[in-house]
Order: structure tokens, then C-alpha cells, then sequence
């Protein structure tokens, strides 16, 4: 359900969307700091200060929750792709997107093969950039510094042998990666060039509830 | 929602790693919903920072509906056969003293110091290694602060004693640590007895082996072609620890031999005892909850959960009670796990609030607290509040100025950062208009 509250982060215009104009046309949309899209930017803050003129606009404490009850409730309902977590977009590693159809196509898939998302990117984007640009659900918590595992993903033996081998530091951290296989990397280490246009990348199976009280979790 | 937070700010670790995870927390603050409290003590917490504000849980509860904790495991697990003194610290004082930790633990004499035995195999064993072991010139780059560089440079620490009681295949270390040893440009490993690197019969995990096949190829450095030296010392335990003498200057570290049981994977003396001289012992055995805050469970050393909702000691759920985390699931796991738990615990908060706490709270949910029926959402605690007029508790763009101050008198130093103390960040945050 958490997802809801990501949702409502990532496609802050669609709550936006949810509070009435006239709260809307009272708000500032106050640039602040992005390395990215200002616009996007924009829209997030907008959508939380319309949100706090909401609060103060509705009269009672009660309704106010019903208010604010009723907007998560609508955000939660719109159709989301994948159930598991999300972090807020990143904006800083942001890519450009190309113009349809001129791009290296990569086709991202959840872990039982369902199709997720086509996405269209130019030679030598990354992966977890591709993904964060697409609104994919692949984590990037260290912002591809590789000194995590979370952008882990699955490729086809295929597009694996054409890229060049690992380098230590991203083995180290495929080592401590949910789901490991034979062809799995890093996303972030991952650059496509045109040769893998139309390439399959599979998320890796979702690992939830993996503290067993008494078990160490594997690192 | 409301962060409190016992620290001045944002912590940012020594790893690259903790660092890139603070432009998350610029995200969120970004969001006028999410307010930062700094520089606040909730609860009946150890005190370890003497300069936080303490705020009663009571005053929590009642401004806000749902209460998170995420506290973490904070203190160090001790070894029982060695208390601290003056020859023996917990590895967690060394690091809270190079990081700049407010609880402010002693520095220690480095100067007097030639040979340390680190005990425990994890990454935070290594990570103090490889300070001790790092010239200070290269350190002088980062963060460290000065104060610490200073003693740092009167180092005479020769060779650090990595010690497990167990091998090399249940070393709780990462790969990525064990590397940055093997690569460390001043010292070098003495290598390991070839039997302890033969591959056993039994399956290994794909980190298992990569970790045999590093410490096969050895340190970087030949061993003996550096002035410092480490080793990793497997399957001894210690016993105890005599103090120095007249007679004998270095302290005398007992340790009992061990193997591995197969059948339980513990570790078992073989009931031979050796001892080696060292002149400082640093316990790193992981870390446990603080006891005396509600909701701790001695046994589990961590607060009492089931599925990241707070359990009181007769097993019935807290009423929009939550712990996430290490708080939650006790010292363990690497960031990832630590991520996904915290993703799930949000989870489970938000699916509780939308079904009214009718379902998924359970029907032997007790309402233990007093939680907030229906607090006014721009208001906070009465201590928060008169911690912020008198400039004790921080918030976020304090943190953001502070933050640019520290880089930039880094700048001058020619360093990553120079970070401020708690006396002289509350200044700086006073004089800012």
C-alpha cells in the first residue's frame, strides 16, 4: 500500500490532478533545485502545497480527514505496474528520453516474465537511468555508485556474453544481490549500445518478509 | 509527519554508500508534509548524545497518530571474558571517535600502541583496520577530522590482529570490505596457512568462494615490503586479557583455539589456549537495542515486533505502533535488506490506516498509548517546540547550511569536508538569519 504514498511522489501531477483547480490556481509552483526535470520538480512541490491550502481550506478537523483520506484513496486506485517497492525517482542520474522510435529499445519484464514497460534509450544510457527515467520499479539506493545491490537485474545469456565482464567492485556487490543467477548485473554497470536494441531485462523475484526472527539474513 | 532524530542532522557515514543515500532524504525533505527535528532524544533512551533535547514518549503520542520507531541498534555487544578498560575498547568508541560522534568517546593513545587485536570478522572490524592501517595523508582527503588526523599521525600501530572464531567461510565481512584491505597501499596481509584456504567438500556460495579465492591471491603488497602489517587470525577465541606490567609492557590476550561443528556451524573450543602480546584489544561483536527503552525485549535485544508492528512482552499488537529496521529485526543485514524491510513496514502502516486498524491491527490490539486521536497537523511537541525557539533542535535547512559550511571549510582544507561539533554547528545555525 505504500505504494500509494510513491505514487503519489512519482506521479505527483496525477494528484495534482485530484485537488480541485481553484486550490490549484492559489499555489506558487516555486522552483526548487534539480539536477534534472524543474518541471517535475515543480509539480511535486505544487501538488504538496496545494495540499496544505487544501488543509486549511477545509473547515473541520474531521473532514479535513475525510479529505485527505479520500485522495490517498484515489491516488491508490490508479493502476500501478508493479506492486513491489518504489523509491522516489531519482533526478540524478536523469537521461534524456529519444524521440519515439529512433532508440535502443529494451523491454523491462517482472520476474515471472510479464511485460512491464517498453522503453526507448540512446547508446550508452544505463539501465537504472533508463528505468528511474521510465518510472520501472529497480531500486538504485546508492545512486550507482556501486556499493549496493539493489539495482540488480536479469539479462538473456545473449545480451550477458556481447557486454564486457564485470568488474570486481560490481561482482562484491552481485555477491550480497536477492536472486542471483548466471546472467544477472548491476543495472547501473549495464550501458546499451545498439547492438542489444530489443533486449528482454528481467527484474529479479521480489524479496519481501526475509527477516525470519533467529536467522541471520544473508548479506 | 515528523522526524526526530537524535543526532544534529543526517549522518553521513565514511562509506560512499550512506552518503548518496542523503539526496533521498533531500527528496523527501522537499515535501511540505515532512518536517526534521534534529538534535532530539525520544524517549528512555542510553543518553548517549549529552547535548540532545530529551522529549518524553508521551509527548510523541500525543501529537501524532502513528509512531515509527527506527532507532536502530545503537550500543556495542560486548565480549563477557573482556570488559572495556584502558587496554580494551568496543570497536563502536574508535568509531564514533573518527567520525566525530557527539557522545565524544576518548581518543585513544595511539601513540603508546604497536600492536591491536581487532575481535570479530564483520565489516566494522575491517573498517576500523583499515583506518588504523590508511596513511594519514590519504585520510586527510575525506572527512576525517582534523583533531583525529592529529592523532592518527602519531600512530605507531604496526600490525593489527584480525581476530574470528570461526573461518574464513563464515567471516560476516563483504566482499567489498575484505578488498579494500587486500588493497591497501601501505601494509600487507600475512598470508593465510594454505589448509585454511582449501576448499572444502561442502557447496559454497558464490561469496564464499570469491572470499577463499581473494584471500588465496593475498594482500596487494607482498608480505614483510610494508612498514604495517595485518593478518586474520581464524578460529581463536579469547579467553581473557592480562594488563601490562613492569615486567611486560604489552598487554597478554588469551585465546582459545576453535573449530567449526559441523552440525550446529558454532564455534567449539578444541581446548588448546595461546597467547599473544598486544597492546590494544577492540571488540567489534556487533550491536544490540538500547534496554531500557519501552518496548525492548532483553532476549531479542532489539524492540518487540511481529511483521514491523510493535508486540507488548504478552504478545498482543500495539496499536499503530511500528519499528523498522535494525530497531525491528536486530543488528543484521547490509543496506538492501535494511531498505526492503523498511518498504514493507510502510507497507503494512498504510494498509493498517486504510482499513481503520479493523483488520489488520487484530482484534487483541491494545491501545497501550495515548496516541493522538486527532492532533492538529501543523503542531508539534511542546519540548520540539521550545527546543526550536532556543535553538537546541535543528531542522532540515539548518542541516543543508551546516551541511555547505562543513563542505566548504573542507574546501579550504583541501579535504571532502571539515565537520563542525555540536557547540560550534549551533552557533553557526544562531548567527544564520
Amino acid at each position: 500500500m505504500s505504494s500509494a504514498l510513491r505514487s503519489a511522489s512519482r506521479h505527483a501531477s496525477r494528484a495534482q490532478r485530484l485537488i480541485p483547480s481553484s486550490v490549484t490556481s492559489l499555489t506558487p509552483c516555486t522552483p526548487v533545485r534539480c539536477y534534472h526535470s524543474t518541471r517535475a520538480t515543480q509539480h511535486v512541490q505544487g501538488a504538496t502545497s496545494s495540499w496544505r491550502m487544501n488543509q486549511r481550506m477545509v473547515g473541520t478537523e474531521n473532514s479535513l480527514r475525510i479529505a485527505n483520506r479520500n485522495l490517498w484513496r484515489k491516488v491508490s486506485s490508479t493502476p500501478r505496474l508493479r506492486g513491489f517497492h518504489a523509491s522516489a525517482v531519482s533526478r540524478h542520474m536523469g537521461i534524456d528520453r529519444p524521440a519515439p522510435g529512433t532508440g535502443i529499445k529494451v523491454h523491462f519484464e517482472n520476474s515471472d516474465g510479464t511485460p512491464i514497460k517498453t522503453c526507448e534509450a540512446n547508446e550508452g544510457d544505463n539501465i537504472l537511468a533508463i528505468a528511474h527515467e521510465y518510472d520501472i520499479d529497480l531500486e538504485g539506493a546508492c545512486e550507482g555508485s556501486v556499493a549496493c545491490s539493489t539495482c540488480h537485474v536479469i539479462l538473456d545469456p545473449e545480451i550477458y556474453d556481447i557486454l564486457p565482464e564485470p568488474e570486481d567492485d560490481e561482482n562484491d556487490m552481485l555477491d550480497m544481490a536477492f536472486g542471483l543467477t548466471d546472467t544477472s548485473r548491476l543495472g547501473c554497470q549495464v550501458n546499451v549500445t545498439k547492438e542489444m536494441d530489443g533486449m528482454k531485462c528481467r527484474l529479479p523475484a521480489a524479496t519481501r518478509n526475509m527477516f525470519v526472527d533467529g536467522k541471520k539474513s544473508s548479506h | 509527519m515528523s522526524l526526530l532524530f537524535r543526532l544534529l542532522f543526517i549522518f553521513a557515514d565514511t562509506s560512499s554508500s550512506i552518503k548518496n543515500c542523503t539526496h533521498k532524504f533531500d527528496q523527501t525533505a522537499e515535501d511540505g508534509r515532512f518536517r526534521f527535528f534534529g538534535n532530539v532524544d525520544v524517549g528512555d533512551t542510553a543518553r548517549s548524545v549529552p547535548h540532545a533535547l530529551p522529549v518524553p514518549l508521551e509527548s510523541i503520542y500525543a501529537n501524532y497518530t502513528h509512531v515509527l520507531f527506527a532507532t536502530g541498534c545503537t550500543l556495542p555487544t560486548l565480549h563477557a571474558s573482556l570488559p572495556p578498560s584502558e587496554y580494551c575498547v568496543p570497536a563502536l568508541s574508535l568509531v564514533h571517535w573518527y567520525t566525530q560522534h557527539p557522545n565524544t568517546p576518548p581518543p585513544p593513545a595511539l601513540d603508546k600502541v604497536s600492536h591491536v587485536s581487532l575481535i570479530g570478522n564483520g565489516n566494522v572490524s575491517l573498517d576500523v583496520a583499515r583506518m588504523l592501517l590508511t596513511n594519514v595523508d590519504v585520510l586527510a582527503r575525506y572527512d576525517v577530522p582534523q583533531t583525529v588526523l592529529e592523532v592518527l599521525s602519531r600512530s605507531t600501530v604496526k600490525h593489527v590482529s584480525i581476530i574470528g572464531r570461526r573461518g574464513p567461510l563464515e567471516a560476516a565481512f563483504t566482499m567489498k570490505e575484505l578488498r579494500e584491505m587486500i588493497n591497501l597501499p601501505e601494509a600487507s596481509m600475512v598470508p593465510l596457512e594454505p589448509d585454511l584456504l582449501a576448499p572444502p567438500t561442502t557447496e559454497l556460495t558464490r561469496q564464499q568462494s570469491r572470499v577463499l579465492q581473494l584471500l588465496q591471491k593475498g594482500s596487494k603488497n607482498t608480505f614483510g615490503t610494508t612498514p604495517k602489517t595485518w593478518s586474520l587470525d581464524f578460529f581463536r577465541s579469547p579467553v581473557g586479557l592480562v594488563p601490562p606490567t613492569p615486567s611486560s609492557p604489552s598487554s597478554q590476550l588469551s585465546l582459545s583455539h576453535t573449530v567449526v561443528d559441523p552440525a550446529t556451524q558454532k564455534a567449539v573450543p578444541t581446548g588448546e589456549v595461546s597467547t599473544i602480546s598486544t597492546d590494544l584489544v577492540v571488540t567489534s561483536l556487533g550491536f544490540h537495542g538500547e534496554p531500557t527503552v519501552r518496548f525492548y525485549d532483553p532476549g531479542l535485544q532489539h524492540l518487540r515486533t511481529l511483521g514491523g508492528r510493535i508486540v507488548t512482552s504478552n504478545g498482543s499488537l500495539v496499536r499503530n505502533a511500528y519499528a523498522s529496521g535494525w530497531a525491528s529485526t536486530g543488528a543484521k543485514g547490509v543496506l538492501a535488506s535494511t531498505m526492503m524491510n523498511a518498504y514493507d513496514v510502510a507497507d503494512t502502516i498504510i494498509a493498517d490506516w486504510m482499513d481503520g486498524g479493523e483488520n489488520a491491527n487484530g482484534n487483541n490490539a491494545e491501545d497501550l498509548l495515548p496516541l493522538g486521536a486527532s492532533p492538529e497537523l501543523d503542531e508539534v511537541p511542546k519540548e520540539v517546540c521550545e527546543g526550536l525557539r532556543e535553538g537546541l533542535v535543528t531542522q532540515y535547512a539548518d542541516w543543508k547550511r551546516i551541511d555547505a559550511e562543513e563542505i566548504k571549510r573542507g574546501e579550504m582544507l583541501g579535504k571532502e569536508r571539515e565537520r563542525m561539533g555540536w557547540s560550534e554547528a549551533r552557533a553557526f545555525v544562531v548567527k544564520m538569519p
